[in-house]
């Protein structure tokens, strides 16, 4: 009976455990083996050693994705959870219709990014310089995104608004799991409004807190729709996010063993990123 | 019950491979007919070659022809050579794509083709030149060339009686005028980072040499040197552009200028049924840029704009060769070059698209000179270089990046071209 | 003091959240919009922008799902969703079934389930490029191909979900059903596959949100292959639409609804399926 039990779950482990092996292990490791060539995507290669990644930190272009993307995750995470924190706490208060803005609140999350990009994409071009227009600003009468200095926040725009959905839904259910009495002895004392947030609310949601950071970071650094969308990594390849340049000059610009270079070290960057964000959520959440 | 588990995911596996089996070879064989698929990269000539290709399929019994002309071909067809998955025919542009493609010894050497020698020798000696080193047999049948100089508003020009102008001086002059007419002289369409190559094309050809890249693998001059009144040239145009051309986009400029809402645009020939399609009674024509001082000095960018090429992996090089024959039928190129405004590389008796008047002396002459652009590596982005030099405008970053990116990106071809030089003795 | 908070409305809360409510519906109001004017009726001034159209003509929509190949691309868009969330629910539940009865007492179980959860950190960047030659080589540069990429690439997510959501279901539950002579395939499928239900919920509404609005996978492994999936196609014939804004908007319209009407019916099962997966 025993045997029986052990061999099915080795009967269900192995072929799965295959198939992960042979489209996720085997196509990372070919992409480490591409990365020590000069392949273009075509025709015959040779070694190149380290060259790829000598080059790497070297390259203008690929340390200026690096720094687009860490800008706009960090900006951008930022953003969404003080936003999504604040309707949270709105649309867990005593309010009317709460179910109806509850689902609408949700619902750019379901939407596809790269049309909601492209939406934007014109709302940015000619609707929003219209109002600067007819308010007379001259800052905002011209596209934010063919300025290489704020074509970025348009980005952030749109990504905010699509994640902020997913964020609230997280906190209103962190909200739930605090118990009314703990305001009511709170009230006692004297704790309100941000006081109360501050000292009442935010330690016993802290867990929401990590998974919203978790996800967002993680979801920002390999933005790619919304620059498909709205830059296409442009002016003056400001916007160009990693795993753009990584699909852009690796697929089309025949670079793929450079590329390829690019995505190991990307890859180790998000590793570290996510190991260090939950040692620090961790612990944290140990401390409180 | 524990041979109904083995079973079961046996099964399944078997499901999973022999769909993946049937998927993987179902393309070919096709009730006997020999398939030939062509993938071309000028989606605005899309109706054009769906049209082609009916007929084509209409007149052979023994040959399916396909053609596909799909957005973005350039990225759709290397992800497919990732896949070594090859049509049998591409319709490319002259340009590094082509020399890559050589290099890497994925087309076919078509100098067998009997219809290659009806091709002016000006656009065989084109894609000669592309070679990243001399090659052995030729690779491209060119198809028609294309034209990058500055297109105009021939009414709004006779309307204000404003001339022609032949060098520099006459075209900032022209400009000047214009605006202070309360005229806008151009509209560009920068947010399409390619766009910032036209005028670059158009006026490098009159300022530098035409194988300045190749003078500068070899070491013997800098782009800082050659392209400095180019770009000192380009940031003078700007000053009579359209407030911010960096928001609009290729399309935005066509449309703008086909509303007359600008005088002129730099920009090639393949712009003008665009242009046309927002407004068919527009009155196009088109003058080479003046941008050197010295209008004997002048000469017309052009370049090749649609070749196609065998692939080597072609099972069936004569039934390809049956589908050129075809495509390069006197009427069928001469429907092309109507409907897309262009310049055939065939010998031959064609009638050239009114709106290229202001070219064709040039044309005639065989004044004429390759995109510089076509031999720049698409991985360097020079499009989105200029793009940040344009609204950074400053001349010496600009030009100093350009060459020291040059040699990082042309590692692999330089040492490709002093191998070859070394082992062929000069 | 209870009794007075549960009947008070907070009216600041809900100013801030009808001044939210139009940051979200003020685009999509712009989309419809446009979508049903002539490209005559567009203009620069703000209250041309913001008018109705004239007429409620379906033109533009007839026309861009013509352009589009629109039923095809929904099509493809469908099998590739259902047969995704299908397939994970059976594979990833089984698999997370396997490892998480295991990965307590056995080296081997534990290994096989951090080697898998960890693929999680593998962003897609890397893989494409391989992926794209490797589906090539096995002939799976189609759409079953991409359903088998999603299969695996939504593996560790689904599997964690999967084994955590185990922990609550007892032992006793299975033993029972061996007593009775059950195999433990038979006993997963006849017990714990059902009691898994609202894990299945779950891994369904978020496969198939991720799935469905997905566009890198189908453009790296299906590119030129004359096969689009919604955004897909959105993506390929943009350049078409030229300057028509009309119909590009017609087309971004015609590519929300099927999810629309989704979101619409089964509102309350996606909102709990997603909160579901992201506390868990």
């Amino acid at each position: 009976m025993k045997n029986e039990r052990k061999r099915t779950f080795l009967l269900i482990t192995i072929p799965i455990l295959a198939l992960f092996v042979c489209f996720n292990t085997i196509p990372l490791i070919r992409g480490v083996i591409y990365s020590f060539t000069n392949f273009k995507g075509f025709g015959s290669y040779d070694w190149v050693g380290f060259r790829n990644y000598i080059d790497l930190f070297s390259d203008g272009r690929v340390g200026k994705s690096y720094l687009f993307t860490f800008k706009l995750a960090v900006v951008t995470t930022v953003v969404v959870n003080v936003l999504s924190l604040v309707l949270a706490l709105a649309l867990n208060s005593k309010i009317r219709a709460k179910s109806f803005f509850r689902g609408a609140y949700f619902l750019p999350n379901i939407l596809g990014a790269l049309v909601v990009g492209y939406i934007f994409n014109y709302f940015f071009t000619y609707i929003l310089p219209a109002f600067g227009a007819m308010i007379g600003s001259d800052a905002m009468s011209s596209s934010i995104l063919s300025n290489p200095d704020s074509a970025w926040i348009g980005i952030m725009v749109v990504c905010s608004w699509q994640a902020i959905a997913m964020n609230t839904i997280i906190y209103i259910s962190g909200l739930q799991t605090v118990p009314e009495d703990v305001y009511e002895a709170g009230g006692l004392d004297g704790a309100t409004g941000w006081k109360q947030f501050r000292y009442l609310t935010f330690p016993l949601i802290i867990p929401f807190f990590s998974i919203n950071m978790v996800l967002c970071v993680k979801n920002f650094l390999m933005v790619f729709d919304q620059i498909m969308a709205l830059t296409k990594g442009g002016p003056a390849q400001s916007t160009e996010s990693i795993s753009y340049l990584i699909y852009n000059n690796g697929m089309s610009g025949g670079q793929f063993g450079f590329q390829s270079a690019n995505a190991v070290i990307f890859f180790l960057v998000i590793v570290t990123v996510s190991v260090a964000q939950m040692k620090f959520t961790g612990k944290k959440e140990e401390q409180l | 019950m524990k041979g109904n588990a083995i079973g079961h995911i046996g099964i399944s596996l078997c499901c999973l491979a022999a769909a993946a089996g049937i998927q993987g070879c179902g393309a070919s064989g096709n009730n006997g007919k020999t398939e030939i698929e062509i993938v071309q990269y000028k989606p605005e000539a899309a109706g054009y070659f769906e049209m082609l290709e009916q007929e084509f399929n209409a007149t052979h019994d023994n040959i399916q022809l396909k053609v596909s002309s799909p957005n973005d071909a350039m990225t759709i067809l290397k992800t497919r050579f990732i896949r070594e998955d090859y049509p049998d025919i591409i319709g490319i542009g002259g340009d590094i794509n082509y020399s890559y493609f050589v290099d890497a010894e994925i087309l076919a050497d078509v100098s067998d083709y009997a219809g290659l020698q009806q091709i002016k020798q000006a656009y065989r000696d084109i894609d000669e030149a592309l070679e990243l080193v001399p090659t052995e047999g030729e690779y491209a049948v060119p198809y028609v060339a294309n034209a990058a100089g500055v297109l105009y508003n021939k009414d709004m020009f006779a309307e204000h009686g404003w001339e022609i102008p032949q060098n520099w001086s006459e075209f900032t002059a022209l400009c000047g005028e214009i605006q202070s007419e309360g005229i806008l002289p151009f509209y560009f369409g920068f947010k399409d980072t390619w766009t910032c190559l036209a005028p670059w094309n158009a006026m490098a050809v009159s300022l530098a040499p035409a194988d300045v890249t190749k003078q500068v693998n070899r070491g013997e001059t800098t782009f800082a040197k050659e392209y400095r009144e180019v770009s000192e040239k380009y940031l003078d145009l700007l000053q009579y552009a359209v407030d911010d051309p960096f928001a609009y986009g290729y399309n935005d400029a066509c449309t703008a200028f086909a509303r007359g809402e600008a005088a002129m645009y730099p920009i090639g020939s393949y712009a003008i049924p665009q242009i046309l399609s927002v407004n068919p009674d527009l009155n196009i024509d088109s003058f080479v840029m003046p941008a050197n001082d010295d209008a004997a000095k002048n000469t017309l960018n052009s370049g090749i704009d649609l070749q196609f090429c065998v692939m080597a992996d072609c099972e069936n090089k004569e039934a390809a060769y049956e589908v050129l024959d075809f495509l390069y039928e006197e009427e069928n190129i001469q429907q092309y070059i109507d409907a897309q405004i262009a310049i055939p590389c065939k010998e031959g008796d064609f009638v050239l698209s009114p709106m290229l008047d202001g070219m064709t002396g040039h044309i005639a002459e065989g004044r004429m000179t390759d995109y510089q652009d076509h031999y720049y590596p698409s991985e360097m982005a020079v499009d989105a270089q200029i793009q940040t030099f344009l609204l950074q405008k400053d001349v010496d970053a600009f030009l100093q990046k350009f060459d020291t990116d040059w040699l990082r990106y042309n590692r692999d071809i330089i040492r490709l071209v002093q191998e070859y030089e070394r082992t062929h003795g000069n | 003091m209870k009794e007075g908070m549960t009947k008070k409305t907070n009216w600041t809360a809900m100013v801030v959240l009808i001044l939210g409510l139009s940051a979200i519906a003020f685009p999509l109001y712009m989309t419809l919009v446009i979508a049903f004017k002539q490209p005559s009726e567009m203009t620069n001034s703000v209250s041309g922008i913001l008018s109705l159209p004239k007429t409620w003509s379906l033109d533009n929509f007839r026309e861009a799902m013509r352009v589009t190949d629109f039923w095809n691309s929904l099509k493809n868009s469908l099998v590739i969703t259902v047969l995704t969330v299908v397939l994970s629910i059976a594979i990833h539940s089984l698999m997370g079934y396997a490892l998480g009865r295991n990965k307590s007492h056995s080296k081997f179980y534990s290994f096989v389930y951090l080697f898998i959860v960890s693929g999680m950190f593998v962003p897609f960047a890397i893989l494409m490029m391989p992926l794209a030659k490797q589906t090539a080589e096995l002939g799976l540069a189609n759409w079953f191909g991409v359903i088998l990429l999603y299969v695996v690439f939504y593996m560790p997510m689904n599997i964690l979900l999967y084994s955590g959501y185990l922990v609550n279901i007892p032992m006793a539950l299975e033993e029972a059903a061996k007593v009775d002579g059950a195999s433990t395939w038979r006993t997963y499928w006849k017990i714990i596959f059902p009691i898994m239900r609202p894990m299945h919920a779950t891994v369904a509404v978020l496969t198939a949100l991720a799935v469905w609005n997905d566009v890198m996978t189908p453009l790296v492994i299906m590119a030129g292959s004359d096969q689009n999936t919604l955004p897909l196609a959105q993506l390929n014939f943009q350049t078409q639409f030229g300057t028509n804004y009309n119909l590009a908007f017609a087309s971004y319209l015609l590519s929300l609804i099927p999810i629309l009407i989704f979101y619409v019916i089964c509102q309350k099962q996606i909102l709990n399926g997603v909160v579901n997966g992201a506390v868990k």
